[in-house]
């Protein structure tokens, strides 16, 4: 019964063509909403997640904690606060030996704070001490608008943001000054020589200064030391680094490193360590789906509405198909069908309407001009994307919302009478 | 000449004697004060804030602006080894660090409370210069441990028996000067007469500058120890 019903159910779409026009466009612009929707959220998902992999945790990270450490659900609570010990023989030892459970490179790195001094004019300052030949993913995320990343081997070179430049009107080639207060309690300092200004990046990268980890390590008082080991798995995926975390946890821990006391040396997964990144992310999902409730709700109402009209206006052919012979739930599945050919016209409709628009947005980017909008998009542009996974779920909840939503006209539909309904007029 | 110069460093004092003796010879053991602080920074009106202070050993120390009116209340409290700043608009006293700035200025906390540099450092007697006009005893101090704010402090002390500090050159640890403080204006204040204005430059900001200008000074002033208790400050005692 199925085969013959459901080409009719298509013709029936050209039977009231203005009423199936209207709730079909409804749901051609449902369905392009969501695609847009799920292409910012894939897109501010994507930017937060690389940027997060790329500067601060890996795909997951060794990093030494407070005992009564706390979350502050700021984008800084990747960076550790004390000294990591041994870490540069640290990342030596999980890259041998962690091989085998995936681990693909580990790279020490030292986070600080301090002040940063041109001229007459200063800024806190966030210092980074990185191994530049090693980290090429922060290269990519970080791409210099002028000059160039931090040179292997110069230890005086500074890596830093377009902001910053701006606001200590730093230039290549001038002179920038450190001072800060090593964990001991001394002052210290370092100058520095601007080799590269970075493209801006995520606000919080603003007061960001890159030097040579060497250089942080002399500044802090810290030789050999780090605050964080980033680790790359040859899986980039979350799962993969949410899994291998416990073994390498164990591996740390067979290794004996001696945190100072009240703190513990741990293995966290970037969406644990970067808990901010993926707050935002998880906040856009649940924004996103509000919203597909509320467009599901209304496309589902106009779907129903239309299907009674239809109903009502197709008794005496109810009638009809029920006196040759069809019987209840074949009224059924032919009013569920329609409602299935109607969501997947418009679900291709709204699919087309939806992903040129993002394919549109992603080649041009969003900017993002106020600093709320930054900070949610992680950048001051925002580019969307289009993910099979997401188009397929919106088309897919379409052409489900509109068969479903034909259940009670079916039923309806199957209740009328033969005899009652061939007198109706 | 370096027979000479062996012959003067033989008959000057000690070095931690002259370093002890600079650390009194503007702030006695215990006093009360008057003071006056501009800040300078370049591009900008200076600020100015007068205070009023106590003092007591090298231990104990408070500073009340007394102006200007929308700051006044405004109080550092030094006791033992902690710090604290009451905001009188915030209603808050809030722990300090000692290296952390004292009113904007260029001054430390620990410069403004810890004027003794005899508990901190090493001293060793290099020579003796002129500075500033003034005959002198070249010191280089160095910091006993890693914890203390400057790893070293070349300082010029008055040799005509004085023991005026006359200037101080503060070092960090990679040996990069920081700042420096001239000791300038002897003059007759309270029962004595000292250098009577400290200006702190800082090596590293171009043209910032803080200058401490004594108003009026007790020497060995009856203290009692409550003023220098925490909650005293949201008292206003």
């Amino acid at each position: 019964m199925m085969r013959p019903l459901l080409p009719i159910a298509f013709r029936n779409l050209l039977r009231a063509k203005r009423r199936n026009a209207l709730s079909g466009g409804t749901m051609v612009l449902g369905t392009g909403a969501l695609i847009l929707g799920s292409g910012l959220s894939d897109g501010i998902a994507r930017q937060l997640t690389a940027s997060l992999v790329a500067v601060q945790t890996g795909h997951l990270q060794v990093v030494v904690r407070a005992d009564d450490w706390e979350p502050q659900n700021s984008p800084f609570d990747a960076y550790g606060q004390d000294e990591l010990p041994q870490a540069v023989a640290l990342a030596r030892r999980l890259e041998l030996e962690g091989a085998a459970l995936g681990v693909e490179r580990a790279v020490p790195y030292l986070h600080a704070r301090g002040t940063a001094i041109a001229g007459n004019r200063t800024s806190l300052a966030v210092i980074v001490g990185i191994d530049p030949e090693r980290e090429p993913e922060l290269q990519a995320a970080l791409p210099p608008a002028a000059g160039g990343f931090l040179p292997p081997g110069d230890a005086l070179a500074v890596y830093i943001a377009t902001p910053m430049a701006r606001k200590l009107r730093l230039g290549v080639g001038d002179i920038v000054s450190f001072v800060i207060q090593t964990p001991q309690g001394a002052i210290n300092s370092h100058d520095a020589i601007v080799c590269g200004v970075f493209t801006k990046s995520a606000p919080w990268y603003d007061n960001t200064f890159y030097v040579p980890l060497t250089a942080a390590q002399a500044l802090l008082d810290w030789p050999g030391g780090a605050t964080n080991v980033k680790i790359t798995l040859r899986d980039g995926s979350l799962a993969a680094a949410r899994s291998a975390t416990p073994a390498l946890a164990a591996l740390v821990a067979g290794m004996d490193l001696g945190a100072p006391e009240g703190t513990r040396v741990r293995v966290e997964p970037r969406d644990k360590a970067g808990r901010f990144s993926y707050s935002i992310i998880e906040a856009n999902q649940t924004a996103l789906a509000i919203l597909s409730g509320f467009l599901f709700a209304a496309a589902a109402v106009g779907i129903v509405n239309a299907m009674l009209m239809s109903v009502h206006e197709r008794t005496r052919e109810i009638g009809t198909l029920r006196a040759l012979g069809l019987r209840r739930a074949g009224v059924v599945q032919l009013f569920l069908l329609e409602g299935f050919a109607l969501g997947s016209v418009a679900a291709s409709l709204g699919i087309l309407v939806g992903g040129a628009l993002v394919l549109y947005l992603g080649a041009r980017g969003i900017v993002m001009d106020t600093m709320t909008l930054a900070w949610m998009a992680g950048g001051d542009r925002l580019v969307p994307v289009l993910e099979p996974a997401s188009v397929a779920r919106a088309g897919l909840a379409i052409v489900l919302l509109s068969t479903l939503a034909a259940v009670y006209p079916a039923r309806v539909a199957s209740r009328l009478a033969p005899r009652e309904a061939l007198q109706h007029v | 000449m370096s027979s000479l110069l062996l012959v003067l460093l033989l008959a000057a004092p000690a070095a931690a004697e002259i370093v002890r003796r600079a650390d009194r010879a503007v702030l006695g053991e215990s006093a009360t004060y008057a003071l006056k602080m501009t800040v300078v920074r370049p591009g900008k009106s200076e600020r100015v804030v007068e205070m009023k202070g106590w003092k007591k050993g090298d231990e104990h120390g408070l500073v009340r602006y007394t102006s200007p009116p929308k700051e006044r209340g405004t109080a550092y409290l030094r006791n033992g080894d902690s710090t604290w700043l009451f905001l009188p608009s915030a209603e808050k006293v809030v722990r300090v660090g000692p290296k952390q700035n004292f009113g904007g200025g260029d001054f430390s906390n620990g410069d403004i409370f810890r004027l003794s540099l005899t508990a901190d450092y090493d001293p060793v007697l290099v020579g003796e210069e002129e500075m500033l006009g003034e005959g002198c005893y070249k010191l280089e101090l160095r910091a006993k441990d890693r914890s203390v704010a400057y790893d070293k402090v070349v300082y010029w002390v008055r040799r005509d028996g004085t023991f005026y500090p006359v200037r101080a050159d503060y070092h960090t640890l990679s040996g990069k000067r920081l700042k420096w403080l001239e000791a300038s204006k002897v003059a007759k204040l309270g029962s004595r007469e000292r250098p009577t204005e400290l200006v702190m430059e800082s090596a590293l900001e171009t043209g910032a500058r803080t200058r401490l200008q004594f108003l009026s000074i007790q020497d060995d002033a009856q203290i009692d120890d409550r003023v220098f208790a925490p909650s005293s400050l949201e008292r206003g005692e």
